[in-house]
């Protein structure tokens, strides 16, 4: 049973649609700022952030809103976009049983747990707490809201494994309707920028330091002067359906995940392992039947960080070799955690349907110990059969998804 | 604290915390059918108010309440309790 994309919604640094991100992707922008305020964060060295632009969160109904984090919001409004485009209307009052929920956060909103907890601490107690916080900072937080914004009634499930959250969203809910255990599945991921999500990078040097007065010029995946990651925010979502049903609904079908694969490698919290992520990818190509050979683009994790740009980087040439052309888009989105790899397949799809490949952001010098893999620094026009998206997040959690173009 | 400033400042936590509109915001306006707000919302009315007037709402008193005519009789007797 093939699973198809019927439809995608996103919220991220550099657009709040497909057309608006590849225009971008394109144009080789980003998004990177000072955040002059974080340089009072006692021991913060990174000051780095891409924020997702403004957007009127006063559309969605102040009873629906007034539990939701940003992180929420975002995620709210990429979905009713992403349903639009699927053409699937949420009917409230209905128990659905075959149209699946599966989204995620790194955690719950970190603004709103620092806000409840320092007023818990200054009043020693929950006094003065509103009711709505914890709706904001439970693990669930974003597939609860977005349900409730929708008024869907129906399977719902909140995997989270931080940076890999959406693809790991994807990979389950692939597995699932291949099962044939749903018809539909609303999959992604979302996060907000957050002081706290800095430091988190910060304290395990993995941030971005050296590029505080030239914003523009972090991060810089695979470059020789690559110094960390800049944090990010935003909302992905794919809309996921067997062929079957998609065609039964004469729908418009995107691109088709072929093939998905989550490995933990249970040896380091936050190194990865060159064998492990390569693995990965060979189980996703195999679950897909789609051979290394078969593979146009690979899109890489590769957030610029010192030592897991080169075991990625390694773990693809031991997979590809030294031919297939690979890129990371964190240059351009910088790091958006639970959103990266959903807003990766929507980037994805665009450079599908545009046939041309998108090169790594600040990708002046590669480092040569990224080995001979093929990092590619300009765009290519390519036509773009079959590729492979990687994300690869602490905890040693890796995952690997094989987009298809829908024949 | 006197009628008037009470009444003010219930408006405009419901103003400014609830985006009623202020027109809505009559005596006997009741607080969950006519300004649509529930028990969540009533809860951190209660915070909202706390904060504001400097005041300790009893949470069993407020469970009572009804309508807005109701909260401000509410706040105005315990203000009137600290000035005691």
């Amino acid at each position: 049973m093939k699973v198809v994309i019927t439809g995608v919604g996103a919220m991220s640094s550099i657009g709040n649609d497909g057309n608006e991100i590849f225009e971008n992707l394109s144009e080789n922008r980003s998004n990177v700022q000072f955040y002059p305020a974080w340089t009072d964060a006692n021991g913060l060295k990174s000051h780095l952030g891409a924020p997702v632009k403004d957007y009127d969160n006063k559309v969605i109904p102040r009873n629906v809103r007034r539990s939701m984090s940003r992180m929420s919001e975002m995620a709210f409004l990429a979905t009713v976009d992403a349903l639009k485009m699927a053409n699937i209307e949420i009917e409230k009052d209905h128990s659905y049983d075959r149209t699946l929920i599966c989204m995620g956060s790194t955690t719950g909103s970190p603004e709103t747990l620092m806000k409840y907890y320092r007023k818990y601490i200054e009043n020693n107690g929950p006094q003065g707490q509103l009711s709505t916080s914890f709706f904001k900072v439970m693990n669930h937080s974003v597939p609860a809201n977005v349900a409730l914004g929708l008024g869907f009634s129906g399977p719902m499930i909140s995997p989270s494994s931080a940076c890999s959250t959406s693809s790991q969203t994807i990979a389950l809910a692939y597995e699932l309707i291949r099962a044939g255990v749903y018809d539909v599945a609303i999959t992604g991921g979302a996060d907000e920028l957050d002081v706290t999500s800095a430091a988190i990078f910060d304290v395990a040097l993995a941030a971005s330091t050296s590029f505080n007065n030239s914003p523009e010029k972090a991060p810089r995946p695979f470059d020789k002067d690559r110094d960390g990651l800049v944090v990010s925010e935003g909302a992905g979502i794919v809309v996921l359906e067997s062929e079957e049903h998609a065609k039964k609904r004469g729908v418009g079908i995107l691109g088709e995940i072929c093939g998905a694969a989550y490995h933990c490698d249970g040896t380091h919290m936050s190194q990865p392992k060159v064998s492990s992520m390569a693995h990965t990818m060979k189980r996703a190509l195999f679950i897909g039947d789609v051979s290394p050979e078969e593979i146009n683009y690979v899109n890489a994790h590769a957030t610029a960080t010192t030592f897991g740009d080169i075991e990625e980087s390694l773990a693809i040439e031991s997979v590809f070799g030294s031919k297939t052309p690979t890129s990371s888009l964190k240059g351009h989105f910088g790091h958006s955690l639970a959103a990266c790899g959903a807003l990766e397949i929507i980037s994805g799809l665009e450079m599908m349907s545009h046939e041309t490949l998108i090169p790594t952001r600040n990708l002046d010098q590669p480092d040569p110990k990224c080995g001979s893999t093929n990092l590619i620094q300009k765009p290519i026009g390519s036509p773009l059969n079959f590729m492979i998206s990687n994300n690869f997040a602490f905890g040693g959690m890796n995952t690997s998804i094989v987009l298809g173009k829908y024949k | 604290m006197n009628r008037e400033s009470i009444v003010t400042a219930v408006n405009e936590s419901l103003v400014d915390g609830f985006e009623i509109p202020p027109e809505k915001l009559t005596p006997n306006a009741t607080l969950f059918e006519d300004l649509e707000l529930d028990s969540l919302d009533a809860v951190d009315m209660m915070v909202y108010l706390e904060e504001k007037l400097s005041i300790k709402v009893d949470a069993n008193e407020f469970k009572d309440v009804r309508s807005l005519e109701q909260v401000y009789d509410l706040v105005q007797k315990m203000s009137s309790n600290l000035e005691h």
